[in-house]
């Protein structure tokens, strides 16, 4: 090698190794702040904003919440820069499937986003981290009773509130118009005045297609692939008398007998042919494929945004357009309530999905953080609300964005919207008294116990009294003896 | 002295010449291994001793450790892994040595053509390809599997939903993919085997089988020692297809090391048993690779 190429390839090798570390010490840097250029509380511009009510930039991760949330974010950051001159709301798109994973790695770097979409079940594990912002103290009245109560109740932990919900939407079941009323089934009673399981148990059994041994239509599929199992189990138990996993005294209620008569339930739908054997395996989006080609007359979970679906897809059929589902029917889209169980209350599972807060690794300053609130509740409340919501076809849940929605219209049968309320009606109140550290107990026994043995009981690989069993031991082990309903 | 000196100026010479460029073009892929690996590792053996959280671990002494050992699902998913291991690694060396064998005599242009998609899967998304086997593995009687299996009267699987067959779905799909890397590696050794081996065994008449046993095996026992060592490590670290596929059900019997380290550290944010675990298999791996090279490596000549 001449001394000449010697010399290149090692300011070669340099410039490499110092571009690497470069990249690094930038990172780092950034990593002390907040992403994407967010000066958060750490940051020079918060400090100024401090002092003088300057400029500020709250930043956002949001994934796309309705069809066109995403395709308005240049409009919704403008709206707010016109609201607040001094503020900035800096938003970067997530998709749904990336939303964790971006959010939970600047987490752990210390770094997270002001304010992040996600569900208000997410608060207690960032809370055990350390990385929620309590923004308690800077709420105004006139800001907190925009909001209805049962879903901002679903945003605070023991004292703290930690963020504004953007929907609370009811985990409810959806019906095939056309099939109930073949099978006899007074839908718009059951919207009205529910059903218990022996009356769900039978109208499903109804509606049940067969070719010879062949099923063409079942009476019902819920997905369960996975962890949606864990929705499945979740709605059915909230009706038989556990509306949490923890009762008012803070004892783990599934160790309750009414959870074993629920499991026995669970394994009589699917030897009663109603529902498919192979339901641990249907995932959510088969499971609204077969219910769209007709292969089943009811399907779970329904939330207020399927009868959306299943209108466009209802227009694309007239259209004759070849992006409809391939060998879907026209349907017309019933929400059902879930049924009860052993005499107990309906109580309808809710999702509240909202605008989390969150904290660097230096203590907010008083003024970044009323920013932030200023930021989510422009997110949460008005006009940007009631877009979003009515492209979910969910229910207004702000007075402001009841407002905002009056001007706008949407296309919902009107049955639908009355049986959303009735649900909505019982939905079962958020437990902010659950402490972070046995909420997330709580979690982990459902992933590594419920969940699994779930799996294994709709699989037909074990009895209702062997999960019972295998729940109660897992549950005792992790609570105590006294830490666990016994009746 | 006069030694010393020689030494001394001779370890001068090395580091001033030729040594010095060297340690000056590895000190890139240094920088990254110190940067990407290294530094991980022993960042990774600290977190194992805490209980990390971002605004600042707590030292837990061997916590960790007392909980994995503890863990009934640690050894069940360490179970898991072994059963994966046994039934994937030796079936897909043996297909990628009769593929690469089969692909031996070819024209070159035919050769390169099979190595091509051989090869594919490999470059292939992880993603799109579970996408694709969730499809093959369809409960319903739709899918191709139960397609195939109802051609001979066999009743309808729920494949990746039962726990007697969700493993074997899983081995399924391994032996049906991502035997690329290997084949061309083989095909390479078998290149590298010197014609006039196959002429004298010609001359002797042995048979197309003789031949395979007393020169190509003996030939590419590095080759397949390399490929087993490799094989064993990827299996032990196997995640995306349970992740995909299964999700590590049902009833975890399908819930590889590998997913459980990735469900403590990110689904539980349990950083530091995660990192306790993951070290726990990194010994485990080092240790069977150590017997490999020991029991199986002992004739082999690099």
């Amino acid at each position: 090698m001449t001394r000449k190429a010697q010399v290149l390839a090692s300011v070669l090798a340099l410039t490499v190794s110092m571009t690497a570390l470069a990249a690094c010490s930038s990172n780092n840097k950034n990593n002390g702040a907040s992403p994407g250029g967010s000066q958060s509380p750490s940051g020079s511009a918060s400090a100024d904003a401090g002092s003088s009510g300057g400029k500020d930039t709250i930043t956002a991760l949001l994934p796309p919440v309705s069809s066109g949330f995403q395709d308005r974010f240049e409009q919704i950051s403008k709206d707010f820069n016109a609201k607040y001159p001094n503020l900035t709301l800096k938003i970067e798109p997530a998709s749904w499937e990336d939303m964790t994973q971006k959010l939970d790695t600047q987490v752990n770097a210390g770094s997270p986003p002001d304010i992040a979409f996600i569900g208000s079940d997410g608060i207690s594990k960032y809370l055990q981290q350390g990385m929620l912002m309590d923004i308690t103290d800077a709420v105004d009245s006139n800001t907190y009773d925009d909001f209805d109560q049962a879903p901002i109740a679903y945003m605070k932990k023991g004292e703290g509130l930690y963020g504004f919900p953007a929907y609370m939407e009811v985990h409810a079941l959806g019906g095939n118009r056309q099939f109930l009323e073949d099978a006899g089934i007074d839908w718009k009673k059951v919207q009205k005045e529910g059903w218990t399981f022996d009356e769900f148990r039978e109208a499903i059994h109804k509606g049940v297609v067969k070719d010879g041994d062949v099923t063409k239509r079942y009476g019902f599929v819920f997905a369960n692939s996975g962890v949606t199992s864990r929705d499945y189990l979740n709605i059915l138990i909230k009706n038989a008398g556990m509306p949490s996993a923890f009762t008012t005294d803070l004892k783990y209620a599934y160790t309750s007998k009414n959870f074993l008569e629920v499991l026995k339930d669970v394994r009589l739908l699917i030897d009663d042919g109603s529902m498919p054997k192979e339901l641990g395996s249907i995932d959510a989006g088969k499971r609204w494929n077969m219910f769209l080609t007709g292969q089943t007359m009811i399907t779970g979970k329904g939330l207020a945004t399927f009868e959306n679906s299943a209108n466009k897809n209802n227009e694309k059929i007239d259209a004759n357009d070849g992006s409809a589902v391939k060998g879907s029917i026209k349907v017309d889209y019933i929400v059902l309530p879930v049924p009860t169980f052993l005499g107990q209350p309906p109580m309808s599972s809710t999702v509240v999905d909202g605008y989390v807060t969150f904290r660097g690794k230096k203590e907010p300053t008083p003024e970044h953080k009323a920013n932030i609130v200023k930021a989510a509740y422009f997110l949460a409340s008005g006009q940007v609300a009631a877009t979003t919501n009515n492209e979910l076809f969910a229910a207004h849940i702000t007075q402001s964005g009841r407002k905002a929605a009056e001007s706008m219209t949407v296309n919902r049968n009107p049955d639908n919207v009355a049986a959303v309320e009735t649900l909505l009606s019982h939905a079962s109140p958020a437990r902010p008294d659950i402490p972070v550290e046995l909420g997330a107990k709580s979690i982990k026994l459902e992933d590594e116990v419920i969940i699994p043995k779930m799996q294994a009981l709709l699989a037909n690989e074990i009895k209702p009294e062997d999960m019972y069993e295998a729940v109660k031991a897992a549950a005792i082990k992790t609570f105590g003896e006294d830490g666990v309903v016994k009746d | 002295m006069a030694i010393t000196q020689t030494v001394s100026s001779g370890k001068k010479r090395r580091i001033r010449g030729d040594g010095a460029w060297g340690y000056a073009f590895i000190a890139v892929a240094l920088l990254g291994y110190a940067l990407f690996t290294a530094y991980p590792v022993i960042s990774a053996f600290f977190i194992s001793f805490q209980e990390y959280k971002p605004l600042g671990s707590e030292y837990v002494g061997f916590d960790n450790y007392s909980a994995t050992f503890r863990d009934p699902l640690f050894w069940k998913s360490i179970r898991n892994t072994i059963v994966y291991t046994i039934l994937t690694v030796p079936v897909a060396l043996a297909l990628s040595f009769a593929i690469a064998i089969l692909i031996l005599p070819l024209k070159k242009r035919l050769q390169t053509t099979f190595k091509a998609i051989y090869y594919l899967p490999v470059v292939a998304s992880g993603v799109a390809m579970s996408v694709v086997w969730l499809w093959i593995f369809d409960p319903l009687p739709a899918g191709i599997f139960n397609r195939l299996i109802s051609i001979v009267g066999a009743p309808n699987q729920n494949w990746l939903g039962a726990s007697g067959t969700a493993m074997f779905s899983l081995v399924i799909m391994a032996w049906l993919s991502s035997h690329g890397a290997s084949i061309i590696i083989y095909l390479a050794a078998l290149l590298g085997v010197d014609e006039s081996y196959y002429e004298a065994a010609d001359l002797d008449g042995a048979t197309f089988l003789q031949k395979l046993w007393h020169i190509v095996i003996p030939f590419l026992k590095p080759t397949t020692l390399f490929l087993l060592v490799t094989g064993v490590i990827g299996s032990f670290q196997v995640f995306q297809n349970a992740y995909l596929m299964t999700g590590g059900g049902p009833d975890n019997a399908t819930t590889m090391v590998g997913l459980l380290i990735f469900n403590n550290a990110f689904k539980y944010f349990e950083y530091g048993k995660a990192a306790a675990q993951s070290l726990v298999l990194a010994l485990l791996i080092a240790g069977i690779s150590m017997f490999q090279f020991k029991f199986l490596g002992k004739d082999v000549e690099y």
